[in-house]
């Protein structure tokens, strides 16, 4: 799977929320086509719909109307299961199961041997000596590292951070960016990271999709959709956001 | 033990008088809720003497499912009351409650052990019914609060690629063993912390001690199938709620 070249399309992807008796379009008509090897930031003011984006992506939530094109076919082809194993998600919380990381890590791929989970503790910047600890003392960035590492146990093509730093220190969140970053370029996925911060948006540079209200407002490099912006709602969020 | 009348019982209202004037005494204020309670065990009880006196006398097949129809909704009412309005909580528990007695009766019934009459078998429904009650209550109540506070938990599973019922599976088995506690605590106390009901009257009718013990033990397996049942059912039927058929997260919500 990951050897072709992965594709993830959405079409007017829309969903409505009930609340307090009232109708809320949360996602407006999305439509956007991501390519791999690329990061994907989404930014926009809160309630902006930027984590029901994710979801609907990730199938957590179903769309009101619209599609998600994964590798050109319907995701509703694939059982939720199966692509969910294809299209990961990191919560902005990452939640460890009880038990050690090496069984954390194990969680959705049992098959892996210990090699493997070594692999993937180096390869998110954990030492493979842990492997065998408990996850109830790990530190916030810690337990945020393993959950990407558990999360590339299933040999995922599109990874979904869901504000995976907003609880990290500065230093944390530099690790986790750099390690974004290497992971995007070298397996060739698709990351689209959802985050609150335009200047994260910036150091991450790739590509930027600015959500208002739930429409996609503004796309296209990081550099340009932050500092740069053409509508008046993306002008708007620089002045509030970068002032 | 002679037979017992309307004079026994108020000979025995002397023990009433005894606990309220104690509990007046040191300032209990629970003097209104006692009176009410001697009152409504009273009419509730002699009521239900003389109805079974009745349904006994009359010792028919569809007056005995009438009985455990009554009873099982009654139970199943109380169950959804208990379990602070969630939608659907009566039939939930209804139909659990009736597979936990239905299919344990059906079970006895074939083995030959109890004879089809009213006498018999109405006592048994409702010690089969009170217990499935109480364990359905509590298995819907923790389930509910076990998926609702854990959303994280469940939500990451799903988002790993597990099913519902994997994602779920932790929550269950906690919730099947709140629902089953109070039985297996019967279990372990039995005949050492207290002798119970069937086994005490069984005594006290003058019955040898060792039969009465037997009749207990039988009753006590009874009730255990009667639970695992409804528990297994409660949560067969209750968990698929938690979940749309694409392995989404969407807990109902209390009314």
């Amino acid at each position: 799977m990951n050897e072709s070249r992965t594709t993830l399309d959405v079409t007017h992807l829309s969903r409505t929320i009930q609340t307090n008796g009232k109708q809320k379009t949360i996602v407006n008509d999305v439509s956007f086509s991501f390519t791999c090897g690329t990061i994907y930031s989404i930014v926009g003011p809160s309630g902006a719909g930027k984590s029901s984006l994710l979801r609907l992506i990730n199938r957590l939530d179903e769309p009101n109307t619209g599609d998600v094109i994964f590798n050109g076919a319907d995701y509703r082809t694939y059982s939720p299961n199966e692509l969910r194993r294809h299209i990961g998600y990191l919560f902005q919380t990452p939640y460890m199961f009880p038990g050690t990381i090496a069984e954390n890590v194990r969680y959705a791929a049992e098959d892996i041997d210990d090699n493997r989970v070594a692999e993937l503790l180096e390869q998110v910047g954990l030492s493979s000596d842990m492997a065998d600890s408990e996850v109830d003392n790990l530190s916030g960035g810690e337990k945020q590292r393993v959950a990407l590492a558990r999360l590339l146990a299933t040999k995922p093509s599109v990874i979904l951070l869901d504000e995976p730093t907003s609880s990290l220190d500065p230093t944390a969140t530099k690790g986790i960016e750099k390690l974004v970053r290497r992971i995007a370029e070298d397996r060739c996925l698709i990351v689209i990271m959802v985050t609150h911060d335009p200047q994260q948006a910036l150091r991450l540079e790739g590509e930027t999709l600015l959500l208002v209200k739930g429409r996609l407002i503004e796309h296209g490099s990081s550099e340009r959709v932050i500092n740069d912006p053409q509508s008046d709602e993306g002008r708007r969020y620089k002045d509030r956001e970068l002032t | 033990m002679n037979e017992i009348t309307f004079v026994d019982v108020a000979i025995s209202l002397a023990l009433v008088v005894l606990a309220f004037g104690v509990s007046r005494f040191w300032k209990v204020p629970v003097q209104k809720e006692m009176s009410l309670g001697v009152l409504r065990a009273f009419v509730q009880l002699v009521a239900v003497g003389y109805a079974l006196d009745r349904i006994f006398a009359i010792d028919q097949i569809w007056l005995i499912a009438l009985v455990m129809l009554v009873m099982l909704a009654v139970g199943a009412r109380e169950a959804s009351v208990r379990t602070k309005k969630l939608p659907g909580a009566f039939w939930l528990a209804f139909s659990a409650m009736t597979t936990g007695t239905v299919v344990t009766l059906a079970i006895m019934l074939a083995t030959g052990l109890f004879e089809l009459k009213a006498m018999v078998i109405i006592p048994l429904i409702g010690m089969l019914v009170s217990n499935s009650m109480n364990a359905a209550t509590l298995t819907i109540n923790r389930l509910f609060d076990n998926l609702t506070e854990n959303r994280l938990a469940v939500e990451t599973s799903l988002a790993l690629g597990k099913n519902w019922r994997q994602a779920s599976q932790r929550f269950r088995i906690q919730a099947a063993t709140a629902g089953m506690v109070s039985i297996f605590n019967f279990m372990k106390t039995v005949g050492i912390v207290a002798l119970p009901g069937a086994m005490t009257g069984m005594i006290l009718a003058g019955k040898p001690p060792l039969e009465a013990a037997l009749f207990q033990l039988i009753i006590g397996y009874m009730l255990l199938s009667a639970v695992t049942l409804t528990v297994v059912m409660t949560l067969e039927l209750m968990v698929r709620r938690f979940f749309t058929p694409f392995d989404q997260f969407s807990p109902p919500t209390r009314g």
